[in-house]
């Protein structure tokens, strides 16, 4: 097995277009699973092809199945498990690549294929984005032509007669292509009135590793590069005017644990028991989320209410989800940018956000006993520790120094230079030094109004920690300590202001302002796809059928609808098909001559396929004398017209008398002595 | 697995037989038609299903719409690759079939010749005698094709092809489409030549058909209906100047033997071997350039020879004692 056998010359194509299209499917999954994945299935489709071309010998059947194993131990050594979307797909992706090594017959291609197609759909079911679509469109349009490729593959049977050429490779992609051009109107319908299910067959595994720009956990320290990602986080649509850039403060997870170089979220998910008092008028909103694989729904600063079920609302404000956000969602919530809690904070509330770790940065802890000792009251005290911010000759930056073990001391005290993340972790740590219950929030800040559909867009890179202090008199207060030293900081605008705060994507941004403008109406687009093609559900098709005129729609409804397009579907692309399969029409000259001959076989003498129009005229000369002054010049008229040479007059003129002689043409029934046997 | 061959094997001819039943007999040339098309999908088609009913559900599942739009636009492919895959029959035509005489036990041609009238090209189509091996062909648009199919002769006689699959799984092989032609196809087969027995020599011949005077030139041999393909200098002009019919005066070879052929020269056991010795006798008879005649009950074939006497001859001996002997005269090869 070892040894190549020969390969004719005309199995080589299929082998190769299989070869491509589980390329290109594996470089669909590039960017999702490891990278020794992609370059190890890469390798061995490049190991098939040198085989095919002779080059190197394929592996037999005991070293393909060692590889095999060996590949599935690796794919568990990665993730500790072969269950969940990525590490399935890191399997499909090897066993494909596998497969392709023992691939001869035309089974095993149709199988490849089939293994393409499976992992288009997992990237499918990884990334919905609107940027991959035409991506996914020519892989399925590569996976068809292929399989009109492999169709037409001599098989493994070589005693076969020999084949005729088939299509060339333009006409099976022109093939593949128009199969799933026709296929798109059945496609659309299909979607739009499939009966969806309300919920799942089966719980969903959150295989998926974050991609948002927000965790659980903060470590000032430790990040020295912050990347700024210009995805699009979410996008709002306001019922009213939005709040003002300054109130654009959006909730992710609130941290309340330290141990004096990280922040995390603890375990506190209280519900929400506190009565609160809208200080400014509520904001009322639609939000729609992008895929986070986190639990957390973002809303605008405090909101009123948990969204809809499954969704808790906790004591700090935050919506945490039962499941992770794995799919793009929308939702309608209400929010105050500044409230007022009824009800005082609870022990265990205050004891949980005045807790630091013992022993370290000690420097912080003397400041800021020093300023509360020097501040008459908790709101002096923050104002102080802003002061002591606002004059300490901090600079926001983007790229800041990392920090050593006390990395607030260092902070504060040596390096003074950092973003988002290490003042609000600072200003916290000071506060809650100062015995005032303190908490960090991460989220985001800002949000930029798209002029071409009006919503509301943040980006990973509005990405954004502040402070929440309590305050005996107000409850929870927002502090955001990087406004105090870099107030530009809630202008996007004019970040490029600053040198070191500000990523190049950003700088050729504001440079460009035409690439602004795309970017703006590439979000609208973006935004429309989310909302009504990946957000389309149960209920949008509820919607969707209610408006088509059921009252009370409901699955069986869209049952209907769904079988009426498919019937229509149907007899259009039978149609269509059919169109192109019927012969050429003939010509003018040949619809009169057709026209001529069904007249001439209504007196029961029929034009027999092998009557030229002469001998035509000869039979029916022959068993009808009476109709030969009439029909006899007509049919040599046609036959000079058709066969004779060009004529003086120019040839429409000469057929289009030559029409009119045929339509004068009245035969009578004929005589009815001599009919014919 | 032979149960499971077995029970196909039976299920495909009882299938083939209702189709048979239903279309009725077949005059060529023939246009397919839509009735007569039968399509059901192959057995990647039944996998690509699979794998899209698999799809169907991930997408349902995950509330996916992408992946749900991407299983709606396979589905609807292979529904369009169905139409494509019928209309790759449809309208197609069946011109003719002709097969050559030939001999039992050898391995002849039948040559179809079909048309493509509609305006896009047909690919892989597919014909088959039942159980054999198919023969593809690719039509242009507009055009004709001719293919060969490799023909078997078991036993001397008529042998009727009853039954032709004309089929196609063009152009994803998702679906096969497929028809039986039951045409009234029938190739002639000579017994087969055997026997070692040396050819009768001119002793056992009648005096009757004896031409006179043997030695010489050519002699004169008699005269007999002009034919196509005979040259005008054989045409007997005089008597044509008299009004009679187109005749072709005909000579004898000097010196070549006239042999007359009959069962009872052929001494073999049965009548089988007597035939095929027979058999064998005008081929090498008429190899080698001799006048011969042959006489079987019931029928007398005059001495003579060239192509068409020679195929009168075997064609005598394939019906003999058949009920098809009735036909034997109009049969040309």
């Amino acid at each position: 097995m070892s040894a190549p056998h020969p390969v004719p010359h005309t199995s080589r194509l299929p082998l190769l277009w299989v070869c491509s299209v589980s390329a290109t499917a594996l470089v669909l999954h590039a960017f999702e699973v490891p990278a020794w994945i992609t370059l190890t299935g890469l390798g061995l489709i490049a190991w098939r092809l040198a085989g095919l071309l002779g080059a190197m010998p394929l592996p037999g059947g005991i070293v393909r199945v060692t590889l095999g194993l060996a590949l599935v131990a690796a794919v568990f050594a990665q993730f500790h498990t072969l269950n969940g979307l990525v590490p399935g797909t890191a399997m499909l992706m090897l066993m494909v690549a596998i497969k392709l090594l023992e691939t001869r017959s035309q089974r095993d291609q149709y199988v490849v294929i089939g293994g393409a197609l499976f992992l288009l759909l997992a990237a499918c079911l990884y990334t919905q984005a609107l940027v991959w679509v035409p991506l996914y469109g020519l892989q399925a349009l590569l996976c068809c032509a292929a399989l009109a490729v492999v169709a037409y593959a001599p098989g493994s049977d070589a005693r076969r007669s020999p084949l005729p050429p088939g299509p060339g490779t333009r006409t099976v992609i022109a093939l593949a292509g128009r199969s799933l051009l026709f296929a798109i109107p059945l496609a659309i319908p299909l979607f739009l009135f499939f009966p969806r299910l309300p919920g799942h067959f089966w719980a969903l595994t959150s295989g998926a590793e974050a991609v948002s720009g927000l965790g659980d956990t903060l470590t000032p320290g430790s990040i020295t590069s912050l990347t700024t990602s210009y995805a699009v986080a979410f996008r709002v649509r306001f019922d009213g005017s939005p709040p003002p850039p300054v109130e654009r403060y959006w909730r992710g997870p609130v941290l309340h644990e330290f141990d004096g170089t990280t922040w995390k979220a603890g375990r506190y998910t209280t519900p929400n028991a506190q009565r609160l008092d809208c200080l400014s008028a509520p904001y009322r909103y639609h939000l729609y989320l992008q895929p986070t694989f986190r639990h957390w729904w973002l809303a605008l600063d405090t909101v009123m209410g948990s969204p809809g079920p499954g969704v808790r609302y906790t004591y700090d404000y935050q919506l945490i989800a039962d499941q992770p956000v794995s799919q793009s969602l929308s939702y309608d919530a209400t929010s105050c940018t500044h409230v007022h809690s009824l009800v005082p904070l609870s022990f265990a509330a205050r004891l949980d956000d005045t807790q630091l770790p013992q022993g370290q940065n000690p420097r912080t802890l003397a400041l800021a006993l020093q300023l509360r000792r020097r501040a008459g009251s908790d709101i002096a005290f923050v104002q102080a520790a802003l002061a002591f911010l606002r004059g300490g000759g901090f600079t926001y930056s983007l790229t800041p120094p990392p920090l050593g073990p006390d990395p607030v001391d260092d902070f504060l005290f040596d390096t003074r230079t950092g973003f988002c993340g290490h003042y609000a972790s600072a200003f916290v740590d000071m506060m809650r030094a100062g015995g005032v219950p303190a908490r960090v929030v991460t989220g985001y800040l800002g949000g930029e109004l798209n002029p071409y559909d009006g919503m509301l867009t943040v980006r990973q890179s509005d990405a954004h920690a502040w402070a929440e202090v309590w305050l005996a008199d107000y409850g929870w207060t927002r502090v955001d300590p990087t406004a105090v030293v870099a107030p530009e900081r809630l202008y996007r605008g004019i970040l490029d202001l600053l040198p070191g705060g500000v990523s190049d994507p950003e700088r050729l941004l504001h440079t460009l302002p035409w690439l602004n403008t795309a970017l703006q109406r590439w979000d609208a687009l973006n935004g429309w796809w989310n909302v009504r093609v990946v957000g389309f559900n149960y209920r949008s098709q509820l919607n969707l059928l209610s408006a088509l005129g059921f009252h009370s729609p409901e699955l069986r409804d869209a049952g209907w609808v769904f079988a009426a397009t498919l019937l229509a579907w149907l007899a259009w692309v039978s149609w269509q098909i059919g169109r192109q399969q019927r012969a050429p029409p003939p010509d003018r000259l040949g619809q009169a001559y057709s026209r001529l001959c069904r007249k001439l076989a209504r007196t029961g003498l029929p034009r027999a396929p092998h009557h030229g129009p002469l001998a035509y005229a000869q039979f029916i000369v022959r068993y009808r004398p009476d109709l030969s002054p009439h029909v006899a010049p007509l049919l040599a008229q046609y036959a000079s017209l058709r066969f004779g040479p060009p004529s003086d007059s120019t040839p429409t003129q000469d057929v289009r008398s030559f029409e009119r002689a045929v339509s004068r043409l009245s035969i009578r029934r004929p005589p009815a002595k001599r009919r014919l046997g | 697995m032979a149960v499971v061959a077995k029970l196909r094997e039976r299920l495909r001819n009882s299938a083939a037989e209702w189709a048979r039943r239903r279309q009725g007999a077949d005059i060529l040339p023939l246009t397919l038609a839509r009735r007569r098309l039968y399509i059901l999908p192959t057995r990647a088609g039944m996998a690509f299903g699979a794998l899209v009913l698999t799809m169907l559900i991930a997408a349902l599942n995950y509330a996916n719409s992408l992946a749900l739009l991407l299983a709606f636009l396979l589905a609807g492919f292979a529904l369009v690759a169905m139409h494509e895959c019928h209309r790759n029959l449809l309208g197609l035509s069946l011109l003719e079939a002709a097969a050559p005489p030939l001999f039992a036990g050898s391995t002849g041609t039948l040559r179809l010749t079909l048309r493509n009238a509609s305006r896009l090209a047909r690919y892989r189509v597919e014909i088959a005698l039942p159980d054999e091996r198919e023969a593809p062909l690719d039509l242009t648009s507009g055009g004709r094709g001719e293919v060969e199919l490799s023909l078997r002769a078991h036993k001397r006689g008529l042998q009727r092809i009853d039954r032709l699959r004309i089929s196609s799984s063009h152009p994803f092989g998702l679906f096969r489409v497929w028809t039986w032609v039951h045409a009234s196809i029938v190739v002639i087969v000579y017994p087969r030549p055997a026997g070692s027995l040396p050819l009768p020599s001119d002793s056992g011949i009648s005096a009757g058909s004896r031409p006179r005077g043997a030695g010489g030139a050519d002699e004169w041999f008699g005269l007999r209906p002009f034919r196509d393909g005979d040259s005008p200098r054989q045409v007997a002009w005089k008597a044509y100047a008299r009004e009679a019919p187109l005749l072709v005066k005909e000579y004898s070879t000097a010196g070549s033997p006239l042999r007359l052929l009959s069962l009872e020269a052929a001494r073999q056991p049965d009548i089988e071997s007597r035939l095929a010795q027979l058999a064998r006798w005008i081929v090498d008879a008429e190899a080698g350039g001799d006048l011969y005649g042959l006489e079987l009950p019931g029928a007398l074939i005059p001495a003579h020879r060239g192509p068409d006497h020679r195929h009168r001859c075997l064609m005598a001996l394939a019906l003999y004692g058949s009920a098809d002997s009735a036909v034997s005269a109009a049969g040309t090869p």
